[in-house]
């Protein structure tokens, strides 16, 4: 982490502790607690929301799970402190996962309906089970006793200090992490996820999980801390205000977590008060008007944009002069502050705050290299035992309705050969290559690579078995740089798991270091090196379809597909593509071309298949195939009278 | 001359600290439900509570201080409850809070109150426990107060209602699942026990339901004759239309929540008649109720004329008075002193519901006895005296059946 | 026996209140892929609009029908350009779904802000004693209750089959930059769904008005309960949706009669994740294929 960065958050910290020396009212010392508490919660449902980007209404319930999971194992069972803690963490992570696995195969708002759901049963549950919960009644909590000691108001606010400052080391480790580049994946780009062996299904769940986790964490403390639960607490109401939270602070940073449980603690004291409401939003209309001044001046934003926003803090300063009582338009406001964010403020304060500052959200990786080897490249050896022919087709057929897109085709490629298969456009190429990868089930047909078939299973574990691909149309995960694009792909060289990754063992800074310089090695390889910093999205379009060689590289595949890699590539860069490629069959693996530049298939493949509408019209060496009648009556459209 | 001068400035400035301190107003913490179902308990209590402020203020406040009122709206809900109790303490600093019309909310908020030695005034809520929460021999002393009718009242003044007076045998029980619907709940069953009945159906169900078939199926079945409700919002309603569209009526009796405006308004027809004990009914047969009544038509100006929830806003007026009465005679606003003069209140207070004289003893928070609610009937779309003879005797002042002090909980009844 | 007809008597026009509810969803995911999250505080504004007419203007209720109706359709558009286009235009993941919410946050708020926090009485417009159908009791409302709905499934069914607008609708769902370029107004579309799905929202309203209480709150719960219909149904087939509430709704009256009436809402939602955990589309949906 930056310098700058850690000194700052040590700092924080600091002060944070220093709080109930401050101050020894207890209501200010409980405030600061609450924001905490909810700031771990957060923290965990940003790696959800943030992060893999599902929108989840459930997490009031997991919070609910937690404390009640402390209420009742110290009511029923009398289980001491130190034990109920991690207790509150497991159950809950259990309840996520319980809810993660039929949840997360939907997606969308699907997900969002079927966690408010799960949160809304949760609540039924904690209300009705009074044998287990009391019920309405509530449970009450005292602060806990550990050794004999028992804790009072200003050393359990210690205690959840030290929480919060454990939940951040973690939640900053996995992130930085390889799971944090399958989380951030999932989401740029599922398909590409799955194609480059990180199940997109099992990390949504992971990730679940761990947010489950926290708030099972977050859930536990608060209930020594508010020494009293009860059902009602944990309803839908609390969950829309854990999204505002992530979704006000800003998404993927630990201090927008932080900024977005200040402000949701703190909101409706400050709905609660009139004078002090109408001071804050005096006080926001003026520094609105000023950022849009500065942004304006600075180029960084229009007067168009910035028109809404400032005229809308203005009228809402005008309005709260002139109500008696705050308290009845409450909700209204909270509403409001809603739509605001999601149109002004996507990324959040803090990203709000990057963009007026011109900083950037990603971390630079340190890309200088001890040692450059340039005898040895970053391409493992493929296997050159083991089947003649690695790829074996045998009567597909893929049908969508009525409309056969491949229709009864057989296919035999040759181990450590370029294969190209070419045919005029919607003749089944590309979805051959979706039925080779598992995104699609073929209707009939034995698939066998090396000698192991290929139907019905999934695509991650058609990568892992050694079949890479890239993409007709290019899918690579945009907010990510491209050396971490390119360690997505090298996901699974990792047998860290999250305890590793956690308490970074050496297991885990071993592999953390081995992955990089691998990665570094495969975009030197494909002549990326010096943009290895770079966001993929702001990449030229030539060099993302390098990037997705040299990620696709990474699984270390006997076979890789490759989907019309020239397309949309100059000249020159074409030549460098066929380079490349040689390259890639010199080291024994078997490349599969799709493509329609004939002057790179004829160059390089060795075989060549054509598909017309679906079946294989002719197959045999270029300069075969290109001579061929069918062939040319395919792609010309009859034989000229 | 310059001794003119510096004794002017001396006299200007001691009336300036003078105007100071007279100008230092006495926090009193007024939390309730403002929004939500339990609205207009919470708003009706509110308001009452104003309206006695008001009028105290006009003449001359306490202890030469205005009172001020510092209002803040839990919505039912525990948690805000809670959140609000700290509040109320540490940063507005109340000298004491009236309030709390839902059970749960009081029993969740109350601690903070006892530790902090702020005394709490429950003008509404009627959970029995509410007021033993704190007791001897870990609590010494007890800051909870209450000058509502508690469910150990009103419970078996239900079951006497249902079983001696109207003789039914067979009952069933509809509660809602707060904590004041299952607590309450547990009050009847125990009074049902004392008379050696059980009940035929007991039915639970929760806030924002809207079909009450199953329950009232349930009831039906087992061949009920009258159905005692114990819940705290427009839910209570939707049984009466329940038992309208199945063609099935029986009475329905409960506790005083029958008696708000949303219950009335929405059974429409089906409400008429409906029973449960009250502490107050709108109805102007003394000076001092009549005084109240208008006051608060006039100020208030709510629909029909009509209170939203009489007791609550009798109660909450009712409470400032013993408040205030309190802290004139402790001479200090502190918590300890107040309470101490509130257990040993030497001036009667005479308020809308009755005229306390010694309400409080150290042991006894209570200031309402079985003897002093009446029962009150809906008729009309308002709520009237079920009985006719306890609207003739309507003017009576009930006050409180003082017990000796070795007696048991249980008042002789009147 | 009696007692199980009278709970499938319930069941049955609980699960249509459901169901008319539900086409909003429907309709508007149909052209949009989105959802409008305050559908059931569209509801409860349609059944407040309807009570003002009716009972503090004096309108006779058959009248004042298409009146909330135009109301509805007005309340959508709103929601619409508001909420949900600018989340498109920004192509923001979820934008539409806290924009959604909030709107009905804010509506919720200013309705209790002006009829009050108390639950009302909505005056029925027909008899309110009951009728024995089979020894059972049902209420004249609630016949009505179901035969709305069901008319109101054979309209939709009918738009989007026989009409132009239902093919704009289809082309619009399936491809939004295809039917742009073939000259359909894919913003007006999108907006004319919203439109129509607030209007059944709101016509919902003040169908269950007489048969419930009427408050600000009484749309919450409700738009839930509806959201589960839609999803076990399937987003796409309104049959579906008809059988989807029929199945709530007695599966809620059954079990709070014969379980508990504190689970009574537990099926139902348990239902809904199972139905997504096996068969995402729904009963009745059609599962597409995604091309890559």
């Amino acid at each position: 982490m930056n310098r700058k960065y850690f000194l700052a958050s040590v700092l924080g910290f600091i002060l944070l502790c220093l709080v109930p020396v401050f101050t020894h009212n207890p209501y200010y010392i409980h405030l600061v607690e609450t924001i905490m508490i909810y700031a771990i919660l957060l923290f965990g449902l940003d790696i959800v929301v943030g992060y893999t980007g599902q929108v989840s209404l459930g997490h009031a319930g997991l919070f609910g799970i937690g404390a009640y999971t402390a209420g009742v194992l110290f009511l029923k069972v009398g289980a001491p402190f130190w034990i109920i803690l991690p207790a509150c963490i497991a159950v809950t992570a259990v309840f996520g996962a319980i809810l993660a696995l039929p949840a997360l195969r939907v997606s969308g708002p699907y997900l969002a309906m079927v966690t408010l759901a799960f949160g809304t049963i949760i609540q039924i549950l904690i209300n009705e089970m009074t044998f287990l919960t009391e019920g309405p009644m509530g449970l009450k909590i005292p602060k806990p006793t550990v050794a004999g000691y028992k804790f009072n108001d200003e050393s359990f606010y210690w205690v959840v200090c030290v929480m919060l400052a454990l939940s951040l080391l973690v939640v900053h480790r996995v992130l930085r992490s390889q799971l944090g580049r399958a989380f951030e994946a999932l989401r740029g780009s599922p398909v590409a996820s799955d194609c480059m062996g990180v199940s997109v299904y099992r990390y949504k769940v992971y990730a679940f999980v761990i947010s489950a986790g926290f708030a099972g964490l977050a859930g536990g403390l608060y209930a020594y801390s508010e020494q009293y639960i009860s059902p009602n607490t944990y309803n839908n109401e609390l969950t829309v205000m854990f999204l505002l939270a992530i979704i006000m602070g800003g998404r993927k940073t630990r201090l927008g977590a932080m900024l977005g449980a200040t402000i949701i603690v703190l909101l409706p004291k400050l709905l609660d008060d009139l004078e002090a409401f109408r001071m804050v939003a005096s006080g926001l209309a003026a520094l609105i008007f000023v950022g849009a001044a500065l942004g304006i001046a600075a180029r960084r934003t229009t007067l168009h944009t910035m028109f809404v926003p400032v005229v809308g803090t203005a009228a809402l300063a005008a309005f709260s002069f002139w109500l008696d009582n705050i308290t009845d338009w409450r909700l209204s406001i909270f509403g409001l502050m809603i739509l605001f964010v999601v149109y002004y403020l996507q990324d959040g304060i803090v990203g709000f705050a990057r963009l007026l500052l011109g900083r950037s959200n990603t971390a630079d990786t340190d890309v200088s290299l001890q040692e450059e080897n340039p005898a040895q490249d970053a391409l493992m050896q493929s296997a050159s035992s083991g089947l003649e022919d690695i790829l074996v087709a045998n009567q597909v057929l893929m049908q969508f309705g009525g409309l056969k897109a491949i229709n009864l085709v057989d296919l035999k490629i040759k181990r450590g050969t370029i294969h190209g298969l070419i045919g005029p456009n919607g003749s089944g190429k590309s979805t051959m290559m979706n039925v080779l990868t598992g995104i699609y089930v073929p209707t009939a047909g034995v698939i066998e690579f090396d000698g192991r078939s290929v139907v019905g299973r999934t695509s991650s574990d058609i990568a892992l078995s050694g079949i890479a691909r890239t993409f007709q149309n290019v899918q690579l995960f945009g907010e990510m740089t491209a050396l971490q694009n390119v360690q997505v792909g090298l996901h699974h060289t990792f047998k860290s798991n999250f305890v590793d990754v956690a308490l970074h063992t050496a297991r885990y800074h071993r592999e953390d270091h081995d992955a990089n310089e691998r990665a570094l090695g495969l975009l030197r390889f494909v002549g990326l090196a010096e943009l290895a910093n770079e966001e993929a999205r702001n990449l030229p379009y030539g060099k993302q379809r390098l990037l997705e060689i040299a990620r696709a590289l990474a699984l270390d595949p006997q076979l890789l597909l490759l989907d019309e890699p020239a397309a949309g590539l100059t000249a020159p860069d074409i030549k460098e593509l066929v380079q490349i490629i040689r390259k890639i069959r010199d080291h024994g693996i078997t490349v599969i071309l799709i493509e329609h530049h004939m002057d790179v298939v004829m160059s390089i493949c060795d075989t060549v298949s054509v598909l017309d509408f679906g079946q294989k019209i002719a197959e045999g060496q270029p300069a075969q195939v290109q001579a061929d009648e069918k062939v040319i009556e395919a792609y010309l459209g009859g034989t000229a009278a | 001359m310059k001794r003119r001068v510096h004794l002017t400035v001396l006299a200007s400035l001691m009336l300036a600290t003078g105007f100071s301190f007279a100008a230092d107003p006495i926090k009193v913490g007024v939390t309730g439900p403002y929004t939500g179902g339990s609205s207009s308990m919470g708003v009706s209590m509110r308001d009452g509570v104003k309206l006695a402020i008001n009028e105290i203020n006009k003449a001359g406040g306490v202890l030469g201080r205005q009172l001020l009122a510092v209002e803040r709206d839990d919505e039912a809900k525990n948690e805000r409850g809670v959140q609000i109790a700290q509040e109320l303490i540490n940063k507005e600093q109340v000298v004491a809070t009236l309030g709390f019309i839902n059970t749960g909310v009081a029993l969740a908020s109350q601690r903070f109150y006892q530790e902090a030695k702020i005394p709490v005034f429950n003008n509404v809520a009627t959970g029995s426990i509410v007021t033993q929460q704190f007791k001897a021999p870990e609590f010494p002393d007890n800051y909870i107060f209450r000058n509502a009718a508690h469910d150990s009242i009103q419970a078996p003044m239900i079951v006497e209602e249902a079983i001696v007076r109207r003789n039914f045998k067979k009952v069933a029980i509809l509660a809602d699942s707060t904590n004041y619907g299952q607590l309450g709940r547990e009050d009847l069953e125990k009074a049902l026990a004392a008379k050696n009945v059980k009940a035929v159906a007991v039915e639970k169900f929760n806030i924002k339901d809207v079909d009450m078939t199953a329950q009232l199926l349930k009831a039906k079945e087992a061949g009920a004759e009258v159905v005692l409700t114990y819940a705290i919002g427009p839910e209570l309603a939707q049984i009466a239309n329940g038992m309208t569209k199945l063609g099935w009526k029986v009475p329905m009796i409960g506790s005083w929540t029958l008696s708000m405006a949303n219950f009335i308004d929405n059974a429409g027809p089906g409400g008429e008649g409906a029973r449960m004990p009250q502490t107050f009914i709108q109805e102007p047969n003394t000076v001092k109720r009549k005084t109240f009544i208008e006051a608060y038509l006039k100020t208030f100006k709510p629909k029909n004329n009509r209170i939203d929830s009489p007791v609550s806003a009798a109660q909450g007026y009712d409470s400032v008075y013993l408040l205030a009465a309190a802290i004139k005679q402790a001479g200090s606003t502190e918590g300890p002193k107040v309470r101490e003069a509130l257990e040993n209140l030497q001036t009667k207070v005479e308020g809308v519901v009755t005229t306390y004289d010694k309400p409080f003893t150290h042991d006894d928070h209570e200031a309402i006895t079985a003897n002093i609610p009446i029962f009150g009937e809906v008729k009309g779309s308002k709520v009237v005296y079920a009985y006719e003879e306890d609207r003739v005797k309507g003017a009576d002042i009930r006050t409180k059946v003082k017990k000796a002090a070795t007696a048991d909980k249980q008042p002789a009844k009147k | 026996m009696e007692i199980f007809l009278q709970l499938v008597y319930s069941g049955i026009a609980l699960g249509m209140i459901y169901a008319v509810i539900a086409f909003g969803y429907q309709l508007t995911f149909a052209t949009s892929d989105t959802l409008n999250f305050g559908q059931g505080d569209a509801l409860m504004l349609g059944a407040l609009v309807g009570l003002t007419l009716v009972d503090r203007m004096g309108l006779n209720y058959w009248l004042a029908l298409p009146v909330v109706g135009l109301f509805g359709m007005v309340q959508g558009a709103f929601v619409e350009r508001i909420g949900v286009r600018p989340a498109i235009k920004i192509k923001s993941e979820f934008g539409w779904i806290m924009s959604t919410i909030a709107l009905g946050i804010i509506f919720k708020n200013v309705a209790e802000n002006i009829w009050g926090r108390d639950d009302l009485k909505f005056p029925s417009p027909l008899p309110e004693s009951p009728l024995k159908v089979f020894g059972a009791n049902v209420l004249p409302m609630e016949l009505l209750v179901i035969g709305g709905a069901l008319l109101m499934m054979l309209a939709v069914e009918f738009f989007n089959r026989k009409t132009i607008y239902g093919k704009a609708v289809v082309a619009t769902f399936n491809d939004r930059d295809a039917a742009k370029l073939m000259g359909i107004n894919t913003g007006l579309v999108i907006t004319f769904s919203y439109a129509l799905s607030s209007m059944s929202a709101s016509f919902a309203g003040v169908l269950i008005a007489p048969l419930t209480l009427t408050g600000a709150t009484m749309g919450s719960v409700l738009g839930l309960k509806a959201f589960a219909v839609a999803i076990i149904g399937g987003l796409t087939s309104g049959m579906g949706i008809i059988v989807g509430g029929i199945i709530l709704g007695i599966a809620e009256t059954t079990t709070g009669f014969y379980i508990s009436t504190g689970y009574k809402d537990v099926p139902g939602l348990v239902l809904l994740l199972f139905v997504l955990a096996v068969k995402p589309a729904g009963l009745f949906g059609k599962s597409a294929i995604k091309k890559v």
